[in-house]
């Protein structure tokens, strides 16, 4: 490694003589100078970061309170009726509706991304592995719009088809699509989480006489555990959080969704379509205000159990 | 465990452990069809008909025919304000994070702050772009309200991939350059960064591909139309990104081509992000290669 | 040297025919400056952008914008200052069933729009009376062979709330009838387009627009009442699902904003352009 040996040697002071006084006070003052204020610039940019963070809760919650002067705490998060043009605020059918949402998605996406983290850490020999992965970066980089459009146009034909529905739009439809999309992100972090399993667990393991399928698991998947479910949360954050792509192909009808093929909406859909129907200060964008904060609780209530988890796994090992 | 007891339920657990195998790399192969095919489909379908005069041409709203250049005008300009903007930030919250941060409290909160940052769905960042650049501000749907918006998106993610590039650097090389006398700062600069630089370009990458196809902030921050002529570097112009225009003409669909206008912007779209990977990790993987051998 | 003056000479000439060509084409009013966003009606949007090319043409240095959703989203964006012409499908200075009135915005009336009921190429059935309407998008009639068709689940598209054409249409076609939210087949779209895209792309499916977005092979118009949705039909006072369009504005409207009204309102705009659009030009409504 080469390193840039660069005037830094002057900052030692007094031993290396030849130097002029004057010029190295004033190469040390600007050194000193520099370092103290990029210091406080990199502190600023963090707390910038906080800042912002504070901006979201502050403006979004600042707007979402005000829906409680309207309608009852009870109403809002019990009543599955919104019909906002009668002043009928029931966002339940909402949260109900992210929640089998995601809870769909995870059914589907857990298993083959975290069979295809097996594949790529436990199975697949070194050369497929480094070919799986920039291949799983592909999936990343397409955009949610363009998952939406192909969800629109290839697969609720296809769904159609293969149920008889008239329209084939809903939870199956959305659900099939954020699989697709947070599947990269559940199989790469689980791969990571069983790599970073210790090796002697394995050999351990493997002198016993277990087989492959033995080993992964009775040893090396109990021992990952944590890191495959915080994989798993990440995902969720990213299913919950998802806007366009499932507007697309989910109905947004606002109706709780009795069955894979009932048109209906989720958070994130409806505040998408209905914010710019509604005044700044009213009752309908206060209560969609509350559905984007409920959002955000929700993501920083999985956050922290990702953090839990974290610090669980880390006091462990 | 001796050879006599090697009974049938050893017999089956190999054979299990074959079929399951088999079954593992029957997975791959379906999840690797599955993308292939997805990529072929969105190009194979909008890819053939791309013509210069397609990315050119402004947008038609009845007739066919029409155009995309605006939108991808927009798209990157768009792209590149937020990008300005978020890059000085996010990387240097990921410096502080990695180097300055000391084991405390006050540096725990601002851990909790950055993963809280980055789990907020792009949606309410939208909300937020409206409630400052249409509510409080009242200039309405700009791309500068757009670009700023995005960039809120990207901070976190900037953060977290230059803190995890600058924790990946030896301690050693560090450690060299305190021996010489180099102050925090030029540590900093003259050796992490120049070292980490592959890891945060490939995050710059991977945020701004993202950034590039993100259509849910600029929806409610940008609004669903351009200004209408090419090369509007206007801030408080109307800032329909290309992302946005695939939703629009998908569902204002007036002119007879939307369907094609449609599947080229999201051959487009998904090429672009392609490129943007390409271009600079292609290098930085040459790059790699030679420094490990 | 003589060379040089002779081209400049002639580059001053030329500029000076150019731009005398531009103001003749610009009128006196080329000094025109300023941004136009307008929001609002689908239903109205393919006539604002066509006015809203046209109306560049003449005046350059005039940018507009424009976008749609449904109808309410017009007066509103109007009220919150993202634009400046608010397109609605009814009167939104006043009160309207559902509907209070935008305080300190006035209407101004610019097209006549007709609306019609649209189905899926696959239904075969052409014409629908009032009761029958009324029985489909209440959920009582859900099977094309109850009003003369095959047998086959009727998938119902209807706008959501806000849209002017389910306004119009629900006050118009169904006589004042529900529309009501079942769990299947049923949908709610945002605009003019959605409605398009749905109905075309549904086998089975009824939906309703205005008459300037049919076109294609995969949606046909059925006639109500055995009446056909056409322009004739509505100016001759046959047809009755119609409504007027209105461009809203914050108060009176005044320099580019009022130019690209008036625009819209002349003669000339409204004999051609916006006839070919299947509108119906409002002095032809008595």
């Amino acid at each position: 490694m080469s390193m840039p040996v660069h005037q830094a040697g002057n900052l030692e002071g007094a031993d290396s003589a030849p130097m002029p006084n004057r010029r190295r006070t004033r190469r040390f003052n600007k050194a000193f100078f520099l370092n103290k204020l990029f210091k406080n610039y990199f502190l600023f940019s963090i707390l910038t970061l906080c800042a912002v963070l504070a901006l979201v809760i502050f403006f979004i919650g600042r707007t979402a309170i005000l829906v409680f002067g309207d309608v009852s705490p009870a109403e809002f998060f019990f009543s599955l009726d919104w019909t906002p043009e009668e002043g009928r605020f029931g966002a339940a059918l909402f949260i109900l509706n992210t929640l089998s949402l995601t809870l769909l998605t995870l059914i589907m996406a857990v298993p083959i991304s975290v069979g295809l983290a097996i594949l790529m850490a436990e199975i697949a020999p070194k050369w497929m592995k480094k070919a799986i992965r920039p291949v799983l970066d592909l999936l990343v980089g397409i955009p949610s719009i363009v998952y939406g459009y192909l969800g629109l146009t290839v697969l609720l034909p296809f769904l159609r088809e293969l149920s008889g529905e008239g329209l084939g739009d809903g939870l199956l439809a959305a659900a099939i699509v954020l699989t697709i999309m947070i599947l990269p992100t559940i199989s790469r972090i689980s791969d990571d989480a069983i790599g970073a399993v210790p090796k002697k667990y394995r050999e351990a393991a493997y002198a016993l006489g277990s087989t492959r399928l033995q080993v992964i698991f009775r040893v090396v998947l109990p021992a990952a555990g944590r890191g495959i479910v915080a994989a798993v949360i990440l995902g969720m954050t990213r299913a919950i959080g998802e806007t366009m792509a499932v507007v697309m192909v989910i109905g947004n009808t606002p109706q709780l969704a009795k069955t894979l093929f009932t048109p209906s909406s989720v958070l994130t859909s409806n505040i998408v379509m209905q914010i710019s129907n509604v005044e700044f200060d009213s009752a309908w964008n206060y209560a969609l205000h509350m559905m984007a904060f409920l959002l955000l609780l929700i993501s920083f209530a999985l956050i922290l159990v990702i953090r839990y988890l974290g610090r669980k796994g880390g006091a462990e090992s | 465990m001796n050879r006599f007891s090697a009974s049938r339920k050893q017999i089956r657990a190999l054979r299990l452990d074959r079929i399951a195998t088999a079954c593992f790399y029957g997975l791959g192969a379906l999840v690797l069809l599955l993308i292939f095919w997805l990529l072929f489909t969105i190009l194979g379908k909008g890819l053939p008909g791309i013509t210069l005069s397609f990315l050119t041409k402004l947008p038609e709203e009845i007739d066919p025919g029409g155009g995309i250049g605006p939108m991808l005008f927009n798209s990157f300009y768009v792209l590149i304000l937020s990008l300005i903007i978020s890059i000085p930030i996010g990387v240097g919250a990921g410096i502080y994070m990695a180097e300055y941060a000391p084991k405390n409290r006050f540096t725990e909160v601002l851990r909790i702050c950055v993963e809280s940052l980055s789990s907020v769905p792009s949606i309410v960042f939208g909300l937020l772009g409206l409630a400052i650049f249409a509510e409080l501000l009242g200039i309405g749907l700009t791309i500068l309200g757009g670009a700023v918006s995005l960039a809120f998106l990207n901070l976190p993610m900037l953060a977290r991939v230059t803190e995890e590039a600058v924790r990946a650097v030896p301690d050693d090389l560090r450690n060299a350059s305190y021996a010489l006398g180099a102050t925090k700062f030029e540590v900093i600069r003259s050796v992490v960064l120049p070292v980490a630089m592959d890891g945060i370009v490939t995050g710059i990458c991977l945020v701004a591909g993202r950034a590039f196809g993100e259509s849910a902030v600029i929806i409610l921050t940008a609004g669903l139309s351009t200004s209408g002529e090419m090369w509007d570097f206007n801030l408080f112009s109307p800032g329909e990104t290309l992302a946005v225009h695939l939703w629009y003409v998908n569902s204002e669909a007036i002119v007879e081509d939307a369907r094609q206008i449609a599947d080229k912007s999201a051959a487009v779209l998904v090429f672009v992000v392609l490129l943007i990977n390409l271009l600079f990790r292609v290098p930085l993987w040459f790059n790699n290669r030679k420094l490990k051998r | 040297m003589k060379l040089f003056k002779k081209l400049s000479l002639l580059t001053v000439a030329s500029a000076l025919l150019l731009s005398s060509a531009i103001a003749g084409t610009a009128g006196a009013k080329d000094t025109l400056k300023g941004k136009i966003t307008i929001n609002g009606s689908t239903a109205l949007l393919p006539l604002t952008l066509q006015a809203g090319k046209e109306f560049q043409k003449l005046h350059p240095k005039v940018k507009i914008s424009a976008s749609g959703k449904g109808s309410v989203t017009g007066p509103q964006a109007v009220k919150k200052g993202i634009a400046d012409i608010g397109a609605c499908d009814w009167d939104a200075s006043v009160d309207v069933p559902g509907f209070k009135a935008f305080d300190g915005q006035v209407a101004n009336k610019v097209a006549v729009i007709p609306f019609a009921t649209i189905v899926n190429k696959s239904v075969k059935v052409d014409n629908l009376t009032t009761e029958q309407l009324k029985g489909i998008y209440s959920g009582k009639i859900t099977n094309w062979k109850d009003v003369g068709g095959e047998d086959e689940d009727i998938v119902v598209i209807t706008r959501s709330f806000g849209s002017g054409t389910r306004v119009n249409y629900q006050a118009k076609a169904l006589g004042g009838g529900d529309i009501v939210k079942k769990e299947k087949n049923y949908k709610e779209v945002g605009s003019s387009g959605d409605m398009k895209t749905a109905v075309a792309t549904t086998p089975n499916s009824i939906g309703y627009i205005d008459l300037t977005y049919i076109s294609g092979s995969d949606i046909k118009a059925v006639k109500h009442d055995g009446v056909a949705a056409t322009t004739e039909n509505v100016i001759n006072g046959k047809y009755k699902i119609w409504s007027y369009g209105y461009y809203m504005t914050k108060g009176e409207p005044t320099g580019a904003t009022k130019a690209f009204i008036e625009y819209v309102q002349s003669k000339k705009f409204q004999e051609s352009s916006l006839k070919k659009l299947k509108f119906i030009p409002i002095s032809a409504m008595k």
